[in-house]
């Protein structure tokens, strides 16, 4: 286990230093010029080469690089907006409670929905009710989760005049209003996620349902709940928890476009203001950010199987 | 009435096809055909007509699916013919106006005719969705088969690449991109394009690595054949059946995600009419004064969905079960 643990960490060093190559190398081998839009169009500075100059970007590109991952690794200093002049990292731990909350409650409700649609569809299959779980599941799949919700702040408006709230409030301030803003993007996102999770639910559990030692349990006498929700529904989980690790990049790609309908002030709509003014460091930590994150979580996601099934070991 | 649902039965059929499927390989064969049980096999068909014959007689949603992609694509094609106004013909007369026997659909704040745009939109998203996928498909093959062919180092290096590329959320990196290059018609094409390809090479290299495995492409080199030789006439043909499918599932993805970047400001640029543009963020305030500007897009790119997703899930039952899942 502590060996397994070590190796998959020390896999994690040259894959984060890829990320950080091809991210950096993006941003600066493109076309599109932050600088001279800082002073046209703002005025930041009284000349180009000035401001090309206060931002270090007349330096060559990997001493930038270099100024840049070394205040990453030495400091934990991710560098400053270009913009508002402020830390990015402290600016990210403000705002990353809000998406943490956001996937959380997302995928609370895909996962509630799902497993039950999917454990209903499983234990009685081919039956009515598993026809109209997977026909369900085929329409979560299919309607775009930023479809769904402008149609959700739309239509309930001209409708009912129901809108949802607008104002953010943070958990910490009041719960209860907290969860009433939230609970709406969450739903939505959730929905439209919970048609795979139904899918591999359902599947899995067919699988799980055929083997001996359920056969074993059904002859000891056990009842069908037992049987089921404790001997069964473990083992199937473990497709479905993957899937969510595998999905945990849509869940975070798909927060710029919720929290920017919904306007709530998290990661996803730092990074999309940050990318339509070319905000370079923002955008670039962002990224890394994230992605030591998905690492970080596919690696907990594998520790999680052992825990699940005890046949499993590392 | 199982028989009805059975485009979208992923278990009960997966494991009797499974066993039953011959791993009969030969350049003219797909090597992981496979048939339902008890369905007659007739050799003197070419499998890529048999898999439709087969998807009409057993595969409904997987039909269903078919004829909205079909129906779409008439779309795309006749736009020019079909559509009753131009896409981009405004008229400030005939602003937020609803559901008429002129404008079936409605217009929009400009005027411009719902229906008009949402068929032209269909032009786009096939455009850009088969333009990425062909790129896409491309490049997945090339990385796919060269890594898993050549193995050692070189295969070590680039799936470290694809490693990488993959521990971003897709969606952040494709923004990235695009705010850089700016929106338009190629841009998206070609990033998307490279994006799928890049992701699907590792799916492409798996089945890859299998195939090598076999006798035939020993006995291949050992007869004398070079390394293009044996991954043109014997790779290349085996990988097929995998690379149509996932061409087919990424469809629904691709176009989902041109959406997506559009419905953000950063895909597919105004005037040219996009699904995902015509919902966008921008237009939001006008949807509150005319609600058919929201639901009609999202309509159409539902049904583009399930259309894609639907014809995709069959045609890789149909063409390679070893991909099944969830």
């Amino acid at each position: 286990m502590k060996r397994y643990l070590l190796r998959r960490l020390a896999l994690a060093i040259p894959t984060l230093f890829l990320v950080s190559v091809l991210v950096f190398a993006l941003m600066r081998l493109m076309p599109g010029d932050v600088a001279t839009r800082m002073v046209e169009g703002h005025a930041y500075a009284p000349t180009l080469a000035a401001l090309r100059h206060d931002l270090g970007l007349d330096r060559p590109v990997h001493t930038q690089y270099l100024e840049w991952i070394g205040g990453i690794v030495t400091r934990g200093d991710f560098g400053r907006s270009y913009w508002t002049r402020q830390p990015i990292l402290e600016e990210f731990m403000r705002r990353f409670p809000v998406t943490l909350e956001l996937a959380f409650l997302t995928i609370v409700v895909s996962v509630v929905l799902g497993v039950l649609v999917g454990i209903v569809s499983a234990v009685r299959q081919d039956s009515v009710s598993d026809y109209v779980g997977r026909i369900l599941a085929i329409l979560a799949l299919s309607i775009p989760y930023f479809g769904l919700a402008v149609l959700v702040v739309v239509l309930p408006s001209i409708w009912f005049k129901w809108t949802p709230v607008w104002s953010y409030v943070p958990f910490t301030t009041d719960p209860l209003e907290n969860l009433k803003i939230m609970l709406v993007p969450a739903v939505v996102f959730g929905v439209t996620r919970a048609g795979p999770v139904m899918r591999i639910m359902r599947s899995a559990l067919l699988e799980v349902l055929r083997q001996d030692y359920i056969r074993t349990a059904w002859s000891k006498g056990l009842a069908e709940r037992p049987i089921i929700l404790r001997h069964a529904l473990k083992n199937a989980m473990i497709p479905v928890i993957s899937l969510i690790g595998l999905q945990m990049p849509l869940y975070i790609g798909g927060s710029v476009i919720i929290e920017s309908i919904f306007r709530l002030p998290g990661v996803g709509l730092f990074f999309f203001e940050a990318l339509t003014r070319l905000d370079y460091p923002v955008v670039q930590s962002v990224n890394l950010i994230i992605a030591a994150l998905v690492v970080g979580l596919n690696l907990l996601i594998d520790l999680s199987y052992a825990f699940l099934d005890p046949r499993i070991r590392y | 009435m199982p028989s009805s649902i059975h485009g979208f039965d992923t278990k009960s059929e997966g494991t009797s096809t499974a066993s039953e499927a011959s791993p009969r390989i030969a350049p003219d064969k797909p090597a992981l055909e496979a048939r339902p049980p008890g369905a007659p096999h007739r050799p003197t068909r070419p499998w890529w007509i048999d898999v439709w014959v087969r998807m009409l007689t057993g595969k409904p949603l997987g039909t269903i699916g078919g004829v909205i992609v079909v129906g779409m694509l008439t779309a795309a094609v006749l736009a020019d013919w079909i559509a009753p106004y131009g896409y981009a013909q405004t008229s400030l007369r005939a602003r937020f106006i609803a559901m008429s026997a002129a404008h079936w659909l409605g217009t929009d704040e400009l005027g411009r005719d719902l229906l008009t745009r949402l068929i032209y939109g269909a032009r786009i998203s096939l455009y850009v969705g088969f333009g990425a996928i062909a790129i896409g498909s491309v490049l997945a093959t090339l990385i796919g088969i060269v890594s898993g062919y050549l193995g050692g180092r070189f295969d070590l290096l680039v799936q470290r690449g694809v490693d990488a590329w993959m521990a971003f959320p897709p969606l952040l990196l494709l923004l990235s991109i695009m705010s850089l290059l700016g929106p338009s018609v190629w841009n998206i094409t070609i990033v998307l394009g490279v994006a799928f390809g890049i992701q699907n090479s590792r799916v492409v290299r798996g089945v890859a690595l299998l195939v090598k495995e076999h006798t035939f492409v020993e006995s291949a080199r050992a007869l004398g054949a070079g390394h293009v030789r044996t991954t043109l006439t014997h790779i290349l043909p085996n990988v097929m059946p995998t690379i149509i499918v996932v061409a087919t599932t990424g469809l629904s993805t691709v176009i989902l995600t041109e959406a997506s970047l559009s419905f953000l400001g950063l895909g597919v640029p105004p005037p040219y009419p996009t699904w995902g543009g015509m919902l966008s963020l921008a237009g939001l305030d006008h949807m509150y004064r005319a609600p058919w500007l929201a639901i009609w897009p999202a309509v159409a790119l539902s049904l583009a969905v399930f259309g894609f997703n639907m014809l995709g899930d069959a045609l890789r039952d149909l063409l390679d079960p070893r991909l099944k899942g969830g």
